[in-house]
């Protein structure tokens, strides 16, 4: 497969429930480096599209490629070997280990201690682990966490560390592409702030490709090079921040009818509820 | 009160209903245990902070202790003994013995008092503990080798139900692994400790040698080995039907498996495999059925005299020996890679594949390691009893190892011997001793003829029974949990401080 | 817990390969054994026709334990380990009764038709007391709690139900030992001083999770004790001599119950003879009452499940417990409303079959509740008409087993089916498709 300059490409891709569609031949690609959104009302069919490229669905039909190869119908842990990182929409850290635990359990698919070295203890397997926990610390100083919160167990970590946590998890994972899911839910205007710098870093400093499903509308045009609405699983539009913010459809899709009939582009559209 | 008399109370409690079920010679014995126990505790539990509070207050604790051990001997010269019809030794004898056994406590419960508070670092540069808790592990240590000589010396008896009970411990330790670890239910956690019994059973005596004609014997260090590898390896095989199973399903397979394989024990006896007209096997005795296969050779050790059953203090080295080696394997594991990700495992499946771990190879794992060590556990079973027998190992083995891992605390070794200890004495040596107590009572006074029926033996199961309930209602972390175990037990009671996550 | 932060599961099932490999080889191995039976079959068909006769009179007694299983894993998804035990209560039961009321074989009909009606319906009444009782002081509690809470609390209450089986059969009360009916006041006034005791305690300053344990423990042993001492003492005082002894005195074999329904001399109620005068099919009057009892409690079940408001009530909570609780459903009761129809139904499954074996052993709970709930889970649980069939199903299956292998073999085969039908088909044969919940 010739190297592309898309990190992803998604072709057609459709997943149904029985007799619901969720997602309904979705094209898709980002570019490499880049840091993209994917917005649009509840149930647009946003996590939808997320679980199919992580695994955690199979697609019913479509292409999906990463980096030149297929990874429809991968387990979730063959897409993170792969290359592939995310994080939650509802937090799913392991509660009740510590915040330290939490990022090297991320870097579980990247060490390579097996069985007979951890029961002999091997130099390898210490060593190995050793720099592991300096390499977790890092990222936990990375984020904006720091060293002193390493050994608190998680789930006692305030929300927005919580959420920050989450990142240095799927960071951990040493991704090539990052899939943040709805990560300002919940934060307050000084924390959303911060973790969209912190996207940025991650992009410009570690070379990672970022994909963000969001309702922050601010984060979105504030942040991404390309937009893409999904509305009732149906993608119906595409581009840039300008371009998506004045489109009519995505207007109607969000607001109504009468919005867009009421000139109401133009002006950066509400928040969505 | 200070905690330091409270502790006391409860140590010499204990003493005290040991002393007066079971005969004057216990009491030294007890003396060491309310020794420990009011040591170890009142280290924990201090009000202090130096050293000298850790002496005082463990001198205090075990000097209450001690006393009401001594109190416990006068009763039992005084009340106890003509009630049952038996003549007490001189009352002499019995307050010297109490009073010596009052000052074996007192010193060695100030020597943990004393360690508690050990201050600096000991070890390796590359592995420092703290002081404390390496000289109260010495002094554990010192007690744990020490106590076969002392129950010889005042023949107490008991090394035999110690032995057992620590057997059992072992399980616990290995169903820690995929219950607490990787938070697999497995209720049928007596197959492996089958066929970790079998196969010793199988290699390392006369029963198939006698029936194909040749000699098959191997050595039991040999056979050790491979009996563990045996039941790894059943682990593997009765773990992968398991695999996409949940909580209440996977539960019912693995009870399922460990009643299956019992059976299978039981029953092949008789085997006959006939393709067509061709008699490959007839009537071939593979398990011995349902008397088992028995004797079994002792191991052998030059030095070390295992065949004299008599003496079971080398068989009792053996089995410490064999935990501890468990003990630093089961530790190893859990500090790793491995460790990590069956803790996030068993907290959340799909986030855990989501960071890239295999979970059908961990789930395996996890079943495969846990199996591994109740193959130590079945194959020194079978040689220290030397014999395989399917009655050992029914649903209640199972069940019994499980509540020792609940009562312990799942996921914490400390925990589980703790809980494992507790379960197995009450079951092994004071319920019995109760039993027959209450019997000598019963048959040296009239009055209490009806005694007689009342016999706390039959009460066994009930009595379990009636711990796992209670044990699920009130305290269902176990007595020792992680922090992190209670938090997830009582989950739905305690509000979470951090604001709770938006559903999207 | 993971109920409000998980995404949906996925609905594909990924195929289990190494399940797969394994359940070749296994059949593999036992293809000749399955062949040998074929031919057997083939050879003999009488036996086999006998074979299935008997094996769908068990299979209704499953049956009728397999609707207690369900009903219960329906509405809270539990499986309650507990329920074979409530049904050897209800043997235990039917045996102190008979022992009580004296009825055997030659008690007049027309005293002992009413007489077994009143100790059915007092059979019932009292398991599903008992159902009731362990929902509401061991389970009620942890509704919420993580899955092995429940799990291991039924698996204590099994044991518990199952030493008393024990107990009682240990005693002189079945024999019609009415000191021992009064001595039940002893454990019980104990058990109340022992409440109002640790109330007050409590009221002064609070105890401690251990201190709860050791009192029930030890106030459990006074209480047993105290039975024994009223007992004797009251025997000894004033000796009754009521009937015949009618079992052994060991306490742990099995117990047996008068005749009650035919002895071994009545003819059969149905006898149909082949050509050169073999016995083609003989149905018995206890079989008769096998099947007459059993089928009217599965299709009163049914009718009671599927056509009353409380029955539509239970079906609500068993899809979903929020959604009905907002229809105005009190769940509570919907929930203990399941236990007590499945401790009735177990405890009318006790009697038929302590009136069809004459016998009961305190360990009968843990057999037939294995079979029971693989039938369950065979017919897909939480289905009712399921249970019925897979009931049916796993008792000619245990009597196929029973004969052409051989008993001792059967509670494996049994097992292996239940792993076998988890492992490639969780949700049974009537059950929906889609894997089972977590």
């Amino acid at each position: 497969m010739a190297a592309t300059n898309n990190i992803l490409e998604a072709a057609a891709v459709t997943k149904q429930f029985g007799g619901l569609t969720a997602v309904n031949s979705v094209d898709f690609v980002i570019g490499r480096g880049s840091i993209c959104s994917v917005i649009g009302p509840n149930g647009a069919g946003k996590t939808t599209f997320f679980n199919m490229i992580t695994g955690v669905y199979t697609p019913t039909s479509g292409t999906l490629l990463f980096d030149g190869k297929s990874i429809a119908g991968l387990k979730p842990d063959q897409v993170t070997t792969s290359g592939i990182g995310r994080t939650f929409q509802n937090i799913r850290l392991f509660g009740n280990m510590t915040a330290l635990e939490n990022v090297l359990v991320g870097m579980h698919a990247r060490l390579n201690a097996n069985l007979f070295g951890i029961l002999i203890r091997s130099k390898k397997v210490k060593a190995e682990e050793a720099s592991a926990r300096r390499a977790a610390l890092d990222l936990l100083d990375y984020v904006g966490l720091g060293s002193e919160r390493a050994n608190e167990i998680s789930k006692s970590l305030p929300y927005g560390d919580q959420r920050r946590l989450e990142v240095a998890r799927a960071l951990a994972t040493n991704p090539k592409l990052l899939l943040l899911d709805e990560p300002t839910a919940g934060m307050n205007p000084q924390e959303t702030a911060a973790l969209t710098k912190l996207i940025r870093q991650i992009r410009d400093e570690r070379d990672i490709t970022v994909l963000l499903i969001e309702h922050d509308m601010k984060v979105v045009m504030d942040i991404s090079e390309r937009i893409t609405v999904l509305d009732r699983g149906i993608k119906i539009a595409e581009g840039s921040p300008e371009l998506v913010r004045t489109n009519e459809q995505v207007i109607e899709a969000y607001l109504g009818r009468g919005a867009a009939a009421h000139g109401k582009g133009g002006r950066r559209p509400a928040t969505a509820t | 009160m200070s905690n330091a008399v409270k502790v006391g109370l409860w140590s010499g409690l204990l003493g005290l209903f040991i002393v007066v079920m079971f005969s004057g010679r216990s009491i030294l014995m007890c003396g060491i245990i309310t020794g420990v126990f009011a040591g170890l505790l009142a280290g924990a539990r201090t009000d202090g902070s130096t050293m000298r509070d850790g002496i005082r207050d463990a001198a205090i604790a075990a000097g209450v202790g001690g006393a009401l051990l001594l109190l416990a001997n006068l009763i039992r010269h005084l009340l106890i003994d003509p009630l049952v019809a038996q003549t007490p030794p001189p009352l002499i004898d019995d307050i010297l013995v109490g009073l010596l056994a009052a000052a074996i406590a007192v010193v060695i419960g100030v020597a943990f008092g004393a360690a508690h508070f050990l201050n600096g670092r000991v070890g390796l540069a590359s592995a420092r503990v703290p002081a404390s808790s390496a000289a109260t592990w010495a002094l554990l240590g010192l007690i744990i080798i020490a106590y076969p000589f002392l129950d010889q010396a005042i023949q107490l008896g008991w090394i035999g139900i110690i032995i057992t009970s620590l057997v059992f411990i072992l399980l616990a330790m290995g169903l820690n692994v995929v219950v607490g670890y990787a938070g697999l239910l497995d209720l049928g956690y007596a197959a492996f400790f089958a066929i970790g019994a079998y196969t010793v059973a199988l290699l390392s005596s006369d029963h198939l040698g006698g029936q194909l004609g040749f000699d098959l014997r191997l050595s039991f260090w040999l056979v050790l080995w491979i009996a563990a590898a045996m039941a790894a390896i059943f682990g593997l095989i009765l773990g992968s039907p398991t695999l996409p199973l949940r909580g209440d399903y996977l539960a019912i397979v693995t009870l399922g498996f460990g009643e299956i394989v019992p059976i299978v024990f039981r029953n092949l006896d008789r085997l006959t495999i006939k393709i067509g007209d061709w008699v490959l096997v007839k009537n071939f005795n593979l398990t011995g059925g349902e008397p088992g296969i028995s004797p079994i050779d002792p191991p052998v050790l030059p030095g070390m005299n295992f065949a004299d059953r008599t003496d079971q203090r080398p068989w009792y080295f053996l089995l410490i020996a064999i935990i501890i080696l468990s003990m630093i394997l089961i530790n190893r594991l859990r500090d790793s890679r491995l460790g990590r990700a069956w803790m996030a495992m068993r907290e959340d499946e799909l986030a855990a594949a989501s960071m890239g771990i295999n979970i059908v190879q961990t789930k395996l794992l996890a079943f495969s390691m846990g199996a591994f060590f109740s193959g130590f556990g079945g194959a020194f079973f079978a040689a220290f009893v030397s014999g395989a027998f399917p009655s050992s190992f029914d649903f209640s083995v199972s069940v019994i190892v499980l509540c020792m891992v609940i009562l312990g605390g799942l996921g914490n070794v400390t925990g589980v011997i703790v809980g494992g200890l507790i379960i197995e004495l009450s079951d092994r040596l004071f319920l019995p001793q109760v039993s027959l107590f209450l019997q000598d009572l019963a048959k040296a006074n009239p009055t209490l003829e009806w005694l007689q029926r009342f016999d706390p033996n039959l009460y066994r199961f009930g009595l379990f029974g009636l711990v796992l309930v209670m044990m699920m209602q009130l305290r269902p972390e176990g007595l020792l949990p992680n922090a992190r175990r209670r938090a997830e037990l009582h989950e739905g009671e305690e509000p979470v401080e951090a604001v709770q996550s938006v559903v999207g | 817990m993971a109920q409000t932060a998980a995404p949906a599961t996925p609905v594909v099932q990924r195929r289990n390969y190494s399940s797969l490999i394994i359940g070749v080889v296994l059949l593999l191995v036992f293809s000749p054994l399955l062949l040998s039976i074929i031919t057997q079959i083939i050879a003999n068909p009488l036996l086999f026709i006998e074979a299935l006769k008997v094996g769908v009179i068990n299979g209704a007694i499953i049956a009728i334990i397999a609707l207690g299983y369900t009903l219960v894993y329906g509405i809270i998804e539990l499986i309650n380990f507990a329920h074979g035990d409530v049904y050897m209560l209800g043997a235990f039961a039917t045996l102190v009764f008979f022992g009580l009321l004296d009825l055997n074989n030659t008690t007049p009909w027309i005293v002992r038709a009413p007489a077994l009606i009143l100790v059915f319906i007092a059979v019932m009444a009292i398991t599903a007391l008992v159902n009731y009782s362990i929902e509401r002081f061991a389970y009620r509690r942890l509704r919420n709690a993580p899955r092995l809470a429940p799990l291991i609390s039924a698996i204590g209450i099994s044991f518990i139900v199952q030493n008393v089986g024990l107990i009682v059969g240990g005693q002189t009360l079945p024999q019609g030992d009415y000191w021992a009916l009064v001595s039940f006041i002893a454990p019980v006034l104990i058990a109340c001083v022992a409440l109002v005791f640790a109330r007050r305690i409590q009221a002064a300053r609070p105890v401690p999770w251990w201190g709860w344990m050791l009192l029930i423990i030890v106030t459990g042993l006074i209480a047993s004790a105290g039975f024994n001492l009223m007992h004797s003492t009251l025997q000894n005082v004033a000796p009754i001599d009521v009937g015949a002894s009618i079992m052994g005195n060991t306490a742990s074999g099995p117990k047996s119950l008068p005749e009650v329904i035919a002895g071994p001399t009545t003819p059969p109620a149905i006898l149909i003879n082949t050509s050169d005068s073999k016995v083609l099919f003989r149905l018995g009057w206890k079989d008769m009452m096998v099947l007459v009892l059993s089928s009217s409690l599965m299709f009163g079940l049914y009718l009671f499940v599927q056509r009353t408001k409380v029955g539509k009530a239970m079906r609500a909570t068993a899809q979903d417990r929020d959604a009905a609780a907002l229809m105005g459903i009190d769940v509570n009761r919907t929930i203990s409303l399941a236990f007590i129809l499945g401790g009735a139904l177990a405890g009318a499954a006790g009697m038929i079959v302590g009136m069809y074996n004459n016998t009961a052993v305190f360990t009968m709970g843990f057999t037939a509740g294995l079979r029971a709930f693989t039938s369950a889970v065979l017919g897909g649980i939480g289905n009712i008409a399921g249970s019925m069939l897979g009931g049916l199903l796993i008792g000619i299956l245990a009597s196929l087993s029973d004969i052409y292998i051989e008993t001792r073999w059967t509670n494996a085969v049994v097992f292996a089916v239940l792993v076998i039908i988890l492992v490639f088909r969780p949700s049974g044969l009537l059950g929906e498709e889609g894997g089972q919940k977590a």
